[in-house]
């Protein structure tokens, strides 16, 4: 609790560095001056084309902070990361078809819906396999989650190849595969805030499941909880986490995993607390990450993706240290 | 009070038959001592009691209904089932880990402090896994187990991991609880299952072989056989607490 009180102003300081960062930093009079209101053309870039951007960003990184807790939380390990199920395989075949393939609809729901569904797909497909060949079990699940990863990596490829006809739009897959926050419509933004909010409330019950599931399969069972269903309910609630943030974020690396070790570091192992610190330390992650895109290289945007894996990878290996040598 | 009855259980893992036909009925008063060589099916039916295992025939049933009807929470909550060991994925406290045993019956969080205090758990509430030794894990699993105060205790080896001391505690804690509850412990140390148990029940290849009042089921020849071991029968001190065998001058 002390913590999360301690998150709020971290997120504020967040979201004031998320809208004065960019090619063109806003100093405190310039940023005064729009949030006061005035109408010049600079404030109003400021709230109307930088503000929805950076609260998209905040609860992208929130549902990437909260699927990883609940992918961790299942997997009782603390190096799953959100996409391990096949989400990041489905959602890149869903985004690859919604940008080679002219769909008749708008480009910014087709890119969001068919990557959500590729995404959610691919994670319903891992289960079905795992379940079809038995091994329903952790181990089961990652298994099928790295050969069902592999073969919808070969169908993207396949896809790249057979619907590109010029470089430019295989460029455009790959940018989108790296990562990165578009400035949403205040319409695109209130649903994705009404989706994130439903699925934050669609995870919080898991907490105690996860909570048990933390002291073995056997011992969880013997306190009463149904393993096998908790698995799957939680697994299909944190594939359409993660599938959220990808259709409005791409493939952002390492978020997932980062957040719910700084959650737990800070307040402890119980999921009642991990699951909503994740989400906001997930938040203030992609939201520092996505400024320092915009404002290291101007008047280039540098992809999403790169910043948190750059910042990530040498964080993820200190983890791996600090646990070997536990 | 509740009851346990088994009924032909019989479990196989391909060819070998890990129970074969076990029928049991657990009733409260009675501490029973589950004791066999290794692999004689003391643990499987440990599990199967708990409604861990599902038996490939046969019923487990608590209180005349199968466990396998019984909703996964209520199975929980009525029957407490204590592992050898086992690992925790995140670094929970001792308070937390009573705290999830206590989530499985309403109102058992009002009783963590008390049980804590029984077990002497107290001063280590807030320390975390890594840094608490075997007997007090130990201590916390059982705690842990007993805070919903389950109708029926199942413990598979409780004392392994502990000194003497408190191995001879927690069997006393075992016994008191089963005054009134089903408890059934799974014990390696004959001396200790002859001494503490109300009924044993040896088993050997899946099977019950014996089962009866410890005292008279102590001076079974079949204990002797089934274990390949001879056993020196003797009158110990009412006084004192432990065996302890030396050889004469």
């Amino acid at each position: 609790m002390r913590f999360a009180l301690r998150l709020a102003p971290l997120l504020a300081i967040a979201l004031v560095f998320g809208i004065a960062a960019g090619h063109d930093w806003a100093g405190p009079a310039a940023l005064a001056r729009a949030l006061g209101g005035a109408d010049d053309l600079r404030s109003r870039l400021l709230l109307e084309w930088r503000l929805p951007r950076v609260l998209a960003a905040g609860l992208v990184g929130a549902m990437l902070g909260l699927g990883g807790a609940i992918f961790q939380g299942v997997f009782r390990n603390p190096l799953a990361e959100p996409y391990l199920l096949g989400s990041a395989g489905g959602a890149a075949i869903g985004a690859t078809l919604a940008l080679l393939v002219p769909l008749g609809m708008p480009s910014a729901l087709a890119l969001g819906g068919l990557s959500f569904a590729g995404a959610w797909g691919a994670t319903l497909l891992v289960l079905a396999v795992a379940r079809g060949s038995g091994a329903a079990d952790a181990a089961g699940l990652l298994l099928a989650g790295v050969a069902v990863a592999a073969m919808l990596g070969a169908v993207r490829s396949l896809l790249m190849l057979a619907l590109s006809d010029e470089t430019v739009s295989l460029q455009v897959v790959l940018s989108w595969t790296l990562g990165g926050i578009q400035t949403p419509t205040w319409t695109g933004l209130a649903l994705l805030a009404g989706l994130a909010a439903a699925a934050l409330a669609a995870s919080l019950p898991l907490a105690r499941g996860l909570d048990l599931l933390g002291l073995g399969d056997d011992q969880a069972r013997a306190f009463g909880l149904d393993a096998d269903r908790f698995v799957r309910r939680a697994i299909l609630v944190g594939a359409a986490v993660v599938a959220l943030a990808v259709a409005y974020g791409g493939l952002v690396a390492f978020v997932g995993l980062i957040a719910p070790h700084v959650a737990r570091w800070s307040s402890g192992p119980r999921h009642r607390a991990v699951l909503p610190l994740s989400a906001a330390i997930g938040a203030i992650l992609v939201i520092v990450c996505d400024g320092l895109a915009r404002a290291m290289l101007p008047p280039a945007e540098i992809p999403l993706g790169l910043i948190t894996a750059a910042a990530g990878g040498p964080f993820f290996l200190v983890l791996l240290r600090r646990r070997l040598r536990s | 009070m509740s009851h346990l009855a088994a009924e032909g259980l019989v479990v196989t893992a391909g060819e070998r038959r890990l129970l074969d036909g076990v029928s049991l009925r657990l009733e409260p008063g009675a501490l029973v001592g589950l004791i066999g060589p290794n692999g004689a099916g003391k643990t499987t039916l440990l599990r199967c009691l708990a409604g861990l295992a599902r038996p490939d025939a046969g019923t487990v049933a608590l209180d005349g209904t199968a466990l396998a009807t019984l909703p996964v929470s209520e199975r929980g909550r009525r029957i407490g089932y204590l592992p050898q060991s086992f690992q925790l994925a995140w670094d929970y406290t001792v308070r937390e880990v009573v705290a999830l045993g206590a989530s499985r019956a309403s109102g058992a969080g009002a009783r963590i402090p008390a049980v804590l205090r029984a077990h002497d758990l107290t001063a280590l509430a807030d320390r975390p896994w890594s840094g608490v030794s075997g007997g007090e894990r130990a201590r916390t699993l059982l705690a842990a187990t007993l805070v919903a105060e389950p109708a029926v205790l199942l413990a598979d080896e409780p004392g392994a991991s502990l000194d003497i001391g408190r191995r001879l505690d927690l069997m006393r804690r075992l016994r008191a609880y089963a005054r009134e509850h089903v408890a059934v412990v799974v014990l390696h140390d004959i001396e200790q299952a002859v001494r503490d148990c109300d009924r044993l029940v040896l088993m050997d290849g899946g099977r019950v072989i014996l089962d009866g009042p410890a005292p008279a089921l102590a001076g079974s020849p079949e204990i002797d056989r089934i274990f390949g071991v001879r056993f020196a029968r003797t009158p110990i001190d009412s006084e004192a607490d432990a065996l302890l065998a030396v050889s004469s001058p």
